[in-house]
């Protein structure tokens, strides 16, 4: 569904993702970690067509991002961790406007469905303004979902989210794989990544140092034992030759 | 602590201006810096120290017979500002610190007086700012620059104590259960008290004004002198006399002679304001959230939202989900603009045709004023098109920080290109043919000097207005995405000289461009013109030339939108911009 072959990206001098090649099959979720500044959100954005890349291919479900944008971008849907949202469109409008832009014929029954999936159906008529920065980021969520998009990546999805959002988006990421789609999750919340995602793949400095499931990418990093942690295989993984990865916290002992 | 907070003052505005003077090592910002040093310097600086302009003092252009009128239509002034400054705020007393000041400062063993003092003194940073501008700019018509530049410092200074006093007394009011609503009432009431005063004064001591009184200036201002400078007025105005002299003192000796009044006056406000004791944490606290909002706002470009609180608003027309996309864009950008062809418009549109056809119809200088009106029309739109495209952004001059959402829509740039740029058209066009309506009403129901002429520019007009439009959005549009930089986006305008040079030569620019896309079109004005005028006379060939020449402004339109387009499509969403 994504097909992503030597994709880079540079800033003058600067290389934010170096020839970065992978693919993703309908139902995976990946998740893309690695440590700040190692190109994660660069290669999303690359992902979505918001920035061209420097050289390489993009292919998102048979359509190059490149030749035929359009027909690509028609299939994907972004969804980043800062709510971008115009203030003076109210919820039903922003979904209204979405429609037009993406041509969802019967939206009203979807948004319907996806505001009270979302359980923003009381908030119809209220402006950005007026919502929690959660509820903004369920607005964004529903946009991004509107035209069931068959490829969809998500960057920091659980920011602004409560205990009831989190749970619901793990539910509702699930079942959009379950139902054929391609997804991304960029996130630094590795237990996240660790509960739903099918596969990983660990950049650094704009390289992949690592691609496989859970299990293929724990006996990399382990030394073949594979009873590591994420949080341990991505110290191990991320920290320079040389260095010695961060202590574990050391909890104070428990008062008689 | 006061010395912590001064620090924390001068470190702040000290890497302020390195930041400012760092970035000059970036071209855009060193040509900005020096053609907007270059403005100033011919505008402004040259007249401050040496000689000036015109070659006249103040003074000098101001009669010494008119001085005493000029000083007491100041202290009038000031006594409005002051009045309105009791009567018009009802928020509690809210020093406006910033989110960071707040979390710092509130939580610290900071006295609450010693807050005053550190508000004072960055109040004093803005009104040495607003000081230098203010006699950079009056400096231009004469007079000594020290004088004028301590005479606004004592203004500025004396009413910003006003304002904080008078908002420390407000919220002490209220703490006492003493509402806006009364507070406003006893001061609307002493106000109309003072003035009812003062105009029965007048009426029984000085003579009723005549025609002669207001036949020419020096008789007008030789009454208004008397009504201000005599009997209560005088006493009413006492106060903002003494505060107003400064200013206007001629030289150096008469500024010392008025000088220890008006420092008196702002030492006793000072007194006033340090003696307060008000609890302004609360409000303080909540007004510096509002402004963080505002900020945040300013910087992700809604600047809708940075202005007032935002209530959703009805669109213009229902939005389909099939069709165009772009249309998508126009929509929605209404929407930011809000409704302007309300029924309340109309009602005022209808009223004032009603008061001008019922006033003109029956007087003898009928055709002289529905020509008056005709050519105020012709005038306001003309400023229409120079003043239209600068206030209407609903475009990408607001949408520019949405840039990397409006590229993840599946299309084509152009389409983005189109729909953003329609609506300000659309509002712009229809503001401008209400009055073209307008125009054609007046010339149809009442009497106008060469009126076949005025109703065939008014075709014209109809004719080439929306095309020009489009054409004078496109510019500043292209410029947005070339220059993302360069532009202003959202409401909070970049500050400094350079970004005064860099809008400048934005300015320049953007003229050039118009005359030269004007070019082609004048052209074709001419060559249908003259032919047309050999057989139907000068009036008939002026519409169908219009006609002709929007034709042509219309072809470049759509060649700019799909340039526009490929701009959109080029542009980094990583650029930097003016924020």
């Amino acid at each position: 569904m994504v097909h992503v072959e030597g994709l880079t990206k540079l800033y003058g001098e600067f290389t934010a993702v170096n020839d970065l090649s992978f693919s993703i099959q309908p139902g995976e979720v990946v998740g893309l970690v690695g440590p700040n500044g190692a190109g994660k959100t660069t290669t999303l954005r690359c992902l979505a067509g918001i920035i061209p890349p420097s050289r390489g291919t993009i292919r998102v479900a048979g359509h190059d991002l490149k030749t035929d944008a359009l027909a690509a971008k028609r299939q994907l849907a972004f969804l980043t961790d800062e709510p971008r949202l115009f203030d003076y469109l109210t919820v039903w409008q922003h979904l209204n406007f979405v429609a037009r832009i993406y041509q969802v014929a019967d939206y009203e029954k979807i948004g319907a469905t996806l505001l009270e999936e979302l359980e923003l159906a009381g908030k119809r008529d209220a402006l950005p303004g007026e919502l929690s920065r959660g509820m903004k980021q369920k607005l964004v969520i529903a946009c991004g979902l509107l035209h069931s998009p068959k490829v969809i990546y998500f960057d920091e999805p659980l920011t602004g989210l409560d205990p009831y959002g989190i749970r619901k988006m793990k539910d509702s990421i699930l079942k959009r794989a379950h139902d054929g789609a391609a997804i991304i999750i960029s996130s630094h919340l590795l237990h996240l990544v660790q509960e739903i995602c099918s596969r990983l793949l660990i950049l650094k400095n704009g390289r992949k140092i690592a691609d496989g499931t859970l299990a293929e990418v724990t006996r990399q990093f382990s030394g073949q034992t594979g009873d590591a942690s994420l949080e341990e295989i991505f110290f191990r993984a991320t920290t320079d030759a040389g260095t010695p990865p961060p202590p574990p916290p050391v909890l104070p002992a428990a008062r008689p | 602590m006061i010395a912590a907070l001064f620090y924390l003052q001068v470190q702040s505005t000290r890497n302020r201006l390195v930041t400012r003077f760092k970035r000059l090592k970036q071209p855009k910002y060193l040509i900005g810096a020096v053609a907007g040093g270059l403005y100033f310097y011919w505008y402004f600086y040259r007249y401050l120290f040496g000689g000036n302009g015109s070659g006249v003092t103040l003074n000098g252009t101001i009669p010494p017979e008119y001085l005493p009128l000029v000083e007491s239509a100041g202290a009038l002034l000031l006594l409005i500002i002051v009045v309105f400054a009791w009567l018009i705020p009802g928020d509690r007393a809210a020093l406006t610190f910033t989110e960071a000041e707040v979390a710092f400062l509130f939580p610290a063993p900071v006295t609450r007086r010693n807050l005053v003092h550190f508000k004072l003194i960055r109040s004093q940073l803005r009104i040495f700012f607003t000081v230098l501008l203010l006699t950079l700019f009056t400096r231009r018509f004469g007079g000594n620059a020290w004088i004028h530049a301590l005479g606004w410092w004592l203004i500025l200074s004396t009413l910003s104590l006003h304002f904080l006093g008078a908002s420390f007394t407000r919220t002490l009011l209220l703490d006492r259960g003493i509402s806006n609503g009364r507070r406003r009432l006893v001061v609307f009431a002493l106000v109309a008290g003072l003035v009812a005063v003062v105009w029965l004064w007048v009426r029984r001591t000085l003579p009723a004004p005549t025609t002669a009184d207001t036949a020419d200036f020096k008789a007008f201002a030789d009454y208004a002198q008397q009504v201000l400078n005599t009997g209560p007025a005088l006493y009413l105005l006492y106060p903002f006399h003494l505060l107003a002299r400064p200013f206007l003192a001629p030289d150096a000796t008469a500024f010392l002679m008025v000088i220890g009044p008006a420092l008196l006056l702002l030492v006793l406000h000072y007194i006033w304001v340090a003696g307060s004791d008000v609890a302004f944490e609360e409000a303080s606290l909540e007004a510096s959230q509002k402004l963080a909002v505002r900020l945040a706002a300013v910087r992700s470009g809604n600047w809708q939202a940075a202005g007032k609180t935002l209530k959703p608003k009805r669109a213009w027309f229902k939005l389909t989900p099939a069709g165009p996309a772009a249309v998508a864009l126009l929509w929605k950008n209404l929407i930011g603009v809000g409704r302007i062809f309300t029924p309340r418009l109309w009602i005022f549109v209808a009223v004032i045709l009603v008061a001008c056809f019922a006033g003109f119809g029956g007087s003898t200088h009928a055709q002289g004023l529905s020509t008056i009106v005709v050519m105020m029309i012709g005038l306001v739109l003309g400023y229409s098109l120079l003043l239209g495209p600068q206030l209407l952004r609903a475009d990408f001059r607001n949408d520019l920080p949405m840039a990397d959402v409006l590229k993840t829509f599946p299309l084509r740039g152009w389409q983005i290109a189109l729909g953003e740029i329609l609506a300000p058209v659309a509002v712009l066009a229809s503001c401008q043919w209400l009055l073209l309506l307008f125009g054609f009403a007046v010339v149809i129901f009442m009497p106008v000097k060469q009126e076949p002429l005025v109703v065939a520019i008014g075709i014209s007009a109809a004719c080439l207005l929306p095309v020009l439009d489009f054409l004078l959005l496109l510019i500043p549009n292209a410029a947005v995405l070339l220059f993302p930089a360069w532009v202003q986006t959202g409401k909070e305008a970049s500050r400094g000289i350079e970004a005064t040079g860099q809008r400048l030569i934005m300015a320049i620019g953007q003229l050039l461009a118009l005359v030269v896309a004007l070019v082609p079109a004048a052209l074709v004005f001419l060559a249908v013109y003259f032919p047309l005028k050999m057989a139907f006379g000068p009036i008939v060939p002026v519409p169908f030339a219009a006609l002709a020449a929007s034709l042509v402004v219309a072809a470049e339109a759509a060649l700019g939108v799909i340039l526009l387009g490929s701009f959109f499509e080029r542009f980094d969403v990583t650029e930097e911009t003016t924020r």
